[in-house]
């Protein structure tokens, strides 16, 4: 395969170098994907623990903690980091126009994640959990995960070292700091939580930071590089401003990193202000994001419809702007003093994560996967079902601004009734308990988004049958090469 | 913005003052905390290692991720109404946590705070709160939203005599006839777990609030010498600690300001 590609001379075309790429690729979305429908699953089943708390309590294993803390790492492990890393390796071989570094490599990482991940997430159910939230995958699992993110992410910076030479794209900034960012941060929780505990709070304090970079820097910066390449590609727009965009990284390096550490937090109180600082700092690259897009996209109207990937990513611009305006907003302690522990905070990181994250994925792996799946066959360009995707969008726009809106004003009403002491804590739980249970439609209607999209995900590589014979030639079974 | 080990660069070093300040800092600070003297009501030792039940419980309570709508820490009274409700005497400190195994302080009400919850029962009624929450008889009886842990109790007949852990059923939730709910061993871990966690006494960092009757007492004990209003400060500055305090009505406070200012600033 390298021999008879090295010899030629000429520029390669795009296709044959994502040709590549094509199988690790597909397999992380399609790995990505599955567990976005799970973590789904197990959230909606939490869900309906509020209407009825009596479901499915009769063993430990569905219990609301496990649930919830599976849910999650469903989420965040088995959806956020492939699909950051499918998204983010794509990105790096199409803006250096190159081929991926080490296929081979990344699919056996691709494969060893989400066994990883699958391990975990069981081990939560049975009870396993760590305990530190965003990072209840036990011991055992983290050091597999590390070892497999390694694999991924050395060839990501492979290939970005193989790029062609000339200026490099904001895109590139934000993957390549993506890549490092994770290593370091899961790294040093894996070791400060599972491996040496630190002594009391310490331990809270490793886990927020740990939290909040992995949501702010990690997911952001991963999230905003698909952001920077497709919409001025899509809209033919050329980028506003580089120099803004390279304040924005920089400021979200620095700013992004400091915080996750609510006001009343039993910490020193140099940490709290530290963190809130932070926080607030954020707004800088917040603005400076969202000014450089709109001077970018200024007049283009009705186009961003035209196109589903579009859609997609222009609303996980939007929804990155509002969870980031509210979390500023959140840290101020006049606020936060209403609004921590409340839904407040659930409709801020379910924004983040479903509205900003899995939106803007999606809109990437609408524009990828087709051209991955074609490049692999040699077949024409593959097809989405325009109408499944289009019902896949609504259902997670639906889905997404209901379960934020619910869950902020429930977080709010709340906040506002319990500084009264006079107001029993149940009475107000159970007052919430309508947006709380209205929420309930977020997880729901994206399932039912996923299904759409898995359904023409599934549509779309039956396409290409070559496409999935020479995916299995990778498997123990190549004397199917010649089918 | 064009060279990689640049760029690589400055992200190792946003990392880097990131790391410093959020993992090495508070480590620098906090990792050495040890017991401390308590400044109200008593100069005792705090906190003491839960009991060995309690550890088990913990970790029953990990388990089952309790900590998704249990908070374990109560802010200071300017933020919320945590103390107005009765969650607490005073904020949580970093004091209150060193003896934990996994430090779980939440970040979701969905049921009330648990910091204190020792302070408003003992194992005995964290028990059919377990069982089931709706069946508890005060005054939010049949509306918590919390799930049952019957699978932490088995139902069974009685024998030759009533099991002694039995439930001392009510109306409410009476087992069949014949028969008797008997936690598991888990059951009564996370029940002692529960039972253990108060925060009741004051330290240098958390003082009495203002106005308190162990305020009183305290402001009385250590500022005669000096008339200033900084009570611990009083304390540390005398070597000789408390014996150099004139002794007042309420003088066994005396000594406590003598506490924790090498640990905590």
């Amino acid at each position: 395969m390298i021999a008879t590609e090295v010899t030629t001379p000429a520029p390669v075309s795009r296709t044959d170098l994502e040709a590549t790429g094509a199988v690790p690729l597909l397999c992380l979305f399609a790995g990505a994907a599955v567990w976005l429908l799970l973590a789904l699953l197990l959230a909606l089943l939490c869900s309906l623990k509020l209407h009825a708390p009596a479901l499915l309590a009769s063993g430990p294993m569905f219990t609301y903690g496990r649930v919830r803390a599976a849910a999650d790492a469903a989420l965040l492990y088995g959806f956020g980091v492939p699909a950051a890393l499918g998204v983010g390796l794509w990105l790096l071989c199409r803006l250096g126009r190159t081929r991926l570094a080490g296929p081979a490599v990344v699919f056996v990482g691709a494969l060893a994640w989400n066994a990883a991940v699958a391990a975990g997430v069981w081990a939560i159910l049975r009870g396993g959990g760590s305990g530190y939230e965003a990072f209840e995958m036990p011991g055992s699992v983290a050091p597999l995960l590390l070892l497999s993110y390694g694999l991924i992410g050395i060839c990501g910076i492979l290939t970005f070292r193989q790029r062609e030479p000339g200026p490099l794209y904001p895109s590139q900034w934000f993957v390549f700091g993506a890549l490092f960012w994770f290593a370091w941060i899961f790294s040093t929780a894996a070791l400060l939580l599972l491996g040496s505990p630190p002594r009391g709070v310490l331990q809270a304090a490793v886990n927020w930071w740990y939290e909040h970079n992995l949501d702010t820097v990690f997911f952001g910066f991963a999230g905003l590089a698909p952001i920077f390449y497709f919409l001025p590609k899509l809209t033919g727009r050329p980028l506003h401003s580089h120099y803004l965009a390279a304040f924005a990284f920089w400021m979200l390096a620095l700013a992004g990193s400091w915080g996750g550490i609510a006001v009343g937090a039993p910490l020193p109180a140099w940490l709290v202000s530290v963190s809130l600082v932070g926080t607030v700092l954020t707004v800088i690259p917040i603005a400076a994001v969202a000014m450089n897009l709109y001077f970018t996209l200024k007049g283009v109207g009705p186009a961003l419809e035209a196109n589903v990937c579009l859609r997609f990513i222009s609303a996980g611009l939007l929804f990155w702007v509002v969870a980031g305006a509210q979390q500023v907003v959140g840290a101020l302690p006049s606020v936060g003093a209403l609004t921590d522990f409340t839904p407040f905070t659930t409709a801020q990181r379910d924004l983040f994560r479903y509205g900003f994250l899995a939106m803007t994925m999606f809109g990437a792996i609408y524009y990828i996967a087709p051209r991955l799946a074609a490049a692999k066959s040699g077949a024409p360009d593959g097809r989405w079902k325009g109408w499944l995707a289009k019902w896949h969008f609504g259902l997670m726009l639906a889905g997404v601004v209901i379960g934020y809106f619910s869950l902020l004003v429930a977080g709010v009403w709340q906040g506002v009734e319990l500084q009264n002491p006079a107001n029993s804590f149940v009475s107000v739980m159970r007052g919430s308990l309508v947006g709380l249970r209205l929420s309930m439609l977020e997880p729901l209607l994206l399932t039912l988004g996923v299904i759409a999209f898995l359904l023409n995900f599934a549509l779309l590589l039956r396409g290409c049958c070559p496409c999935c014979r020479r995916e299995k030639a990778i498997g123990p079974e190549p004397r199917k090469e010649g089918v | 913005m064009n060279n990689g080990p640049l760029i690589f660069l400055g992200l190792f070093v946003s990392m880097a003052i990131s790391w410093v300040t959020f993992v090495l800092g508070p480590q620098a600070q906090l990792a050495d905390l040890q017991q401390a003297k308590t400044v109200a009501p008593l100069p005792v030792s705090y906190p003491n290692t839960p009991p060995g039940l309690a550890r088990q419980g913990e970790q029953v309570y990990r388990a089952a991720g309790c900590a998704y709508c249990h908070t374990e820490q109560v802010r200071p009274a300017e933020l919320g109404s945590d103390l107005a409700r009765g969650w607490g005497v005073r904020r949580s400190v970093a004091h209150d946590y060193i003896y934990d195994q996994t430090v779980m302080p939440g970040a979701q009400r969905l049921g009330p705070d648990l910091a204190n919850a020792g302070l408003r029962m003992d194992a005995m009624a964290v028990l059919p709160r377990l069982w089931d929450p709706r069946t508890v008889n005060n005054l939010d009886a049949g509306h918590s939203i919390m799930p049952a842990y019957k699978y932490l109790f088995d139902v069974r007949k009685i024998g030759r005599a009533p099991s002694p852990d039995a439930l001392v059923t009510g109306s409410a939730f009476a087992a069949p006839p014949g028969y008797e709910i008997v936690p598991r061993p888990a059951a009564l871990a996370l029940a002692a777990y529960v039972a253990s966690l108060r925060q009741e006494v004051y330290l240098f960092e958390a003082p009495p609030p203002p106005g308190s009757p162990a305020a009183t007492a305290l402001t009385a004990a250590t500022n005669a010498p000096t008339g200033g209003t900084n009570a611990p400060a009083g304390g540390t500055n005398s070597p000789a600690g408390g014996s150099g305090v004139p002794a007042l009505p309420g003088g066994s406070n005396a000594p406590a300001p003598q506490t924790t200012n090498a640990n905590v600033k």
